[in-house]
């Protein structure tokens, strides 16, 4: 096994000073601003928009409605997004929609001037009730409805669970959600000739590109992103967004550069939020608690305005080993904002019916649900079958039990306090899916001894480019300083856009595969160039120097020997195409909460999680990571809820002060293990990937804790202090 | 934001003689400038206090005098206010965070305006806002509205915690404006919305919050202030609860009791304060807080939150004798 580096982040400092340039910190000549006008209905047409007084107003230069539109295509592909074009039409198809851009010499101007634009709507009643629609849910457009494995001679699932000892039925629902990444969505847009420029806030310049290209009718070779740091995306950036196309378009037609910021407000309606989920999960085992069945029909929100939907009991399909499996997928489609990926999407909602599941059925048999799982723990796909190409979940629960103190848990609820506190234990399962992409990757040996590592790959705030650093360094046998990351520019060759959790698994084969063929590549040049020392030598390369067995001569050193500024190689990592293995990463998460006897607030005190996740490459960002899903995980648990007003479909805690997620005071210290195994059989390089997995069976580590203190079962995300007053 | 005209006098004369029309105080800012950006409040001219002599804390005859323009934090370190009247420290402790408390004033928190989603947002009806547009409130997202003194109009809650520790010390605001200085009860200054929601207090025009006088109280020395939220900081109240009690052998002697996060203004219970001092169960005391409540259908759980607060505070105080 490697050993695990721990560096510290190489964009810390530009990050810590502010000299690192987002999308929004770009400020090209000649620039004007763009703000966002948004419909304030649901559900409709719009009728009119008096655009007079806004048009008039201080340091207007332009104002585009539906009556007045910029020329934007629709995508050929949602891309999480929507393929509506904003401005095109009248129909309104949900409340916070794109209707108009307001462009103005400063930003105050564009402002103030949006405020004076007034709209007439003939609206309709929205259908804005998930918990109404419920009854009428329907199969998805997309995917199948659902999936079934049956033991042979078994006739149903619901056989199955009838000729069980112990069975449980419960239903979990969980609210919207929605992102908050720190860094709003902006986009900055310049054009030279035909050729586009764009900075934007994107996990994947090479989806902005695709996108803009539909949207705009270029050749994606005529648009160049520029994106190297991203602050947040959580799934929310994957998309293109209504403002990006319309300010590229808008820079087109006025001959200048533009630049929008979506507000904070804006950051809840203009781009996606997770759907609301509700999961009607049944258990079935034999009195010593093995699984003899599990179901999961699960239903998801779906806006009006594109098909994404979390397919939320899939997950059931993929944890525990049982011989009978079901799974369905149902949507109730409501006409709110867009519903896209966040964050483990299907997987981390799925979880939290799954994990509060199986203590339920734990309960019902009167077994520790630590024993539960062990037993049920999966050696091979329960699907598929096949073996999985790494899998330590046992040593996670052995470890965090052991690390946590689990045997001091109170087998009965409700029997620990500390004095007005009720204290409980909780665990729960972690996993997240695993592949490898093909990407391609360009490592360029400077002849300042420096080393640039290119490719179109994201850096949320996640590390990635550390990783680059990291892993380039290694193969180099050079200090991790000396490397130079360059992420999020689409001229680079193209590698893994920032989603699924596979930016190191796809990325990081492809950088060590591109600093070997540079290293190749210098070692040739330094036995065949005439003017080289070695020339007609059996060169060897280590350590940053090339030799010939007596002399060694730094590789920057070389390079200007032979008047070369530089000296490069790309190459292309392709995609896992195992038929025989199945990949996903596991963990287990132990938590302990507290909840006051007289008011009720739920506040977690300890956590850990042991994690199974392959090669680490970076242990302190891992760490970090990990800690972020956690704490997401915490606030999906305790306070994230995105409210829909049922009459109007308008979110009702759209803002940063209404929308809960949790403050430092809500967290407790977090420890993070990391089993550090190389999953070989996915990459030589044997990562897998960390984004999402620490946010699955969080929530339900926690509304199993409060279970456990209070004897209370919360089935209704967010767990908050009212329902258990 | 609207542009604005800007003025920063040097005393209260000053101040006093621009106010007036559209004009608005601007102290620590931290309400002022958010509503301005939200367009919510959209003064012609803004007229900084910073300047004026208002600062300080200070023992008076009449009682303990803080001047309307210290700073929260500054306020709740103050040595006699932690030590004389802890409902007071702990109440600005527990509200917003560092960063705002260092800037936003006492006069600005007893005057700062409702958090309710849809007075906040422009393009919504709000009776407060824009009167009688009406109150998407009561059938809409309602989890953080009031339950007590609402009306069909409005069922914002006020916000502040401060105002519901000094309700239940029987504090009062002093008052300066163009005809002179006046003392007014915070009891009194606060008005329910009734029918008139937009008029939250008897402040006049151009009136200016210069002093607030909290009146000697030896047994406030044993008062807490417990707030209830969904997160644990930097959030407004669910529910809370100022209470002191003066206890001699177990027994209530006296006590004080107002809760915030459920009324429209700080809500002192004297019921709740008779039961206690009649010898009453702290359950039986509580229970009467929940007299007229009128909850709506995100919210019920708070007239249960606010009785469980008080009994909280409660088991403190007798726990800590």
């Amino acid at each position: 096994m490697m050993s695990v580096r721990s560096a510290n982040r190489e964009d810390g400092p530009v990050k810590v000073s502010g000299a690192a340039a987002y999308a929004a910190d770009h400020h090209p000549d000649g620039l004007a601003y763009g703000y966002l006008l948004t419909s304030t209905v649901a559900r409709g047409t719009l009728l009119a928009m008096d655009t007079a007084a806004a048009e008039r107003a201080p340091g207007v230069i332009a104002v585009y409605t539906p009556f007045n539109p910029l020329d934007v295509r629709p995508f050929l592909k949602e891309g999480g997004a929507e393929l509506a074009a904003p401005l095109q039409d009248t129909r309104i198809r949900y409340h916070g929609q794109a209707v108009g851009l307001v462009v103005a010499e400063t930003f105050e101007q564009a402002r103030d001037a949006a405020a004076l634009v007034t709209a007439r709507y003939d609206a309709d009643r929205p259908r804005a009730s998930f918990a109404d629609g419920l009854a009428g849910a329907e199969p998805p457009a997309t995917g199948a409805p659902a999936q079934e494995v049956l033991a042979d001679g078994v006739a149903s699932i619901d056989e199955a669970l009838a000729a069980s000892d112990v069975t449980i039925t419960a239903t979990y629902t969980t609210p919207a959600e929605t992102h908050v990444a720190m860094e709003p969505h902006a986009t900055v847009a310049s054009w030279t000739g035909g050729r586009l420029t764009i900075h934007t806030a994107t996990q994947g310049v090479r989806l902005a590109v695709e996108r803009l290209s539909e949207a705009l009718a270029m050749d994606p070779a005529d648009i160049r992103v520029i994106n190297p740091y991203v602050g947040g995306g959580f799934g929310n950036k994957w998309a293109t967004w209504a403002h990006t196309p319309l300010t590229a378009a808008a820079a087109r037609v006025l001959g200048r550069p533009v630049k929008t910021v979506l507000t904070r407000e804006q950051v809840f309606t203009v781009v996606g939020h997770r759907p609301l989920t509700s999961q009607t999960v049944s258990l079935g085992a034999s009195a010593d608690g093995t699984l003899v069945a599990v179901r999961n029909d699960g239903v998801s929100s779906r806006s009006a305005s594109n098909s994404f939907y979390e397919a939320v009991a899939d997950l059931s399909l993929s944890m525990y080993d049982a011989p009978n499996l079901h799974a369905s997928r149902k949507v109730v489609t409501l006409d709110v904002p867009v519903t896209t990926i966040m964050r483990a999407p299907s997987e981390s909602n799925g979880s939290f019916a799954l994990e509060s599941a199986m203590d339920e059925l734990a309960d019902a048999l009167g077994m520790d649900p630590l024993d539960l799982r062990r037993k049920n723990d999966s050696s091979r796909h329960p699907v598929s079958g096949l073996p999985w190409s790494s899998k330590h979940l046992d040593e996670c629960y052995t470890l965090g039990a052991e690390r946590f103190g689990w045997s001091r848990r109170g087998r009965v609820p409700g029997a620990v306090a500390d004095g007005d506190w009720l204290v409980g234990m909780g665990m729960g399962t972690a996993t997240f899916g695993a592949f490898r992409s093909e990407a391609s990757i360009n490592v360029r040996l400077r002849d300042d001894g420096r080393v640039v590592v290119s490719g179109t790959a994201a850096d949320l705030g996640t590390g990635q480019s550390t990783v680059f650093a990291i892993l380039a360094a290694d193969v180099l046998g050079i200090p991790v300083e000396r490397v130079i990351p360059d992420l999020g520019d689409s001229a680079t060759p193209p590698a893994v856009s920032a989603g699924g959790s596979g930016s190191t698994s796809g990325n990081g084969p492809a950088v060590r595969l591109a600093a070997q063929a540079a290293r190749d590549a210098l070692v040739k040049l330094a036995a065949e160039h005439e003017k080289s020392p070695f020339h007609g030598q059996e060169v060897t390369y280590a350590g940053g120097e090339v030799g010939d067995g007596g002399r060694a001569m730094p590789f920057g050193e070389l390079l200007a020997l032979l008047g070369l500024p530089d000296l490069d190689a790309t190459a292309t990592s392709p995609r896992n195409a195992s038929q025989s293995h199945a990949f996903r990463s596991f963990g287990a998460h132990f938590c302990e909460v507290r909840v006051n006897r007289w008011t009720g607030e739920p506040r977690v005190t300890r956590w850990l999680s042991v994690v199974d996740a392959g090669t680490i490459v970076n242990a302190k960002a891992a760490r970090s990571q990990i800690v972020g899903g956690v704490v997401m995980g915490i606030g999906q648990a305790l306070l994230e809820d995105l409210r829909i007003e049922p009459g109007t479909g308008r979110f009702g805690n759209a803002t940063m002060a209404d929308y809960l997620v949790p403050v430092n005071a809500d967290i407790p210290p977090i420890e993070v293990e990391f089993l550090n195994y190389p999953d070989t059989l996915l990459s030589d390089l044997g990562a897998r990937g960390i984004g999402e997995l620490s946010i699955v069976g969080a929530a339900g580590a926690v509304a199993n804790a409060v279970h456990n203190a209070t004897g209370r079962r919360v089935r209704d995300l967010p767990i908050t202090l009212d329902k258990l007053l | 934001m609207r542009a604005f005209d800007f003025a920063a006098p040097h005393d209260v004369a000053g101040a006093l003689d621009l106010a007036g029309g559209s004009s608005a105080f601007l102290a620590g800012g931290t309400t002022l400038v958010d509503l301005m950006k939200l367009e919510v409040m959209t003064p012609e001219q803004v007229i900084d206090i910073n300047r004026l002599p208002l600062r300080g804390v200070r023992q008076e005859p009449d009682g303990l005098r803080f001047g309307a323009l210290e700073r929260m934090e500054d306020a709740a370190r103050h040595p006699d206010v932690a030590g004389r009247y802890p409902v007071i420290s702990q109440a600005l402790l527990l509200s917003a965070s560092p960063q705002l408390r260092n800037m936003a004033s006492l006069g600005g928190n007893l005057l700062q305006r409702t958090r309710c989603g849809y007075f906040r947002d422009v393009t919504t009806p709000c009776n407060k806002r824009a009167p009688g547009s009406g109150c998407p409130a009561l059938h809409g997202d309602n989890r953080g509205h009031a339950v007590l003194g609402t009306s069909d109009s409005c069922v914002a809650t006020h916000p502040s915690d401060l105002a519901v520790a000094l309700v239940a010390l029987d504090a009062s605001v002093r008052l300066r404006g163009a005809d002179g200085e006046r003392t007014v009860p915070l009891a009194d200054f606060y008005l329910r919305p009734g029918d008139t929601p937009h008029q939250e207090n008897v402040l006049r025009l151009g009136e200016l919050v210069t002093e607030i006088v909290v009146p000697d109280l030896p047994w406030a020395a044993n008062s807490a202030y417990v707030k209830v939220r969904d997160r644990q900081s930097y959030e407004f109240a669910l529910a809370s609860a100022a209470v002191a009690v003066d206890l001699r052998d177990g027994r209530v002697r006296d006590a004080r009791v107002a809760v915030g996060g459920v009324g429209t203004v700080p809500w002192r219970l004297p019921a709740v304060e008779a039961a206690l001092r009649a010898g009453e169960s702290h359950e039986a005391a509580a229970a009467l807080a929940a007299e007229g409540a009128r909850p709506l259908a995100g919210n019920a759980f708070k007239v249960t939150l606010a009785q469980r607060a008080i009994l909280r505070a409660l088991a403190e105080l007798a726990e800590r004798r």
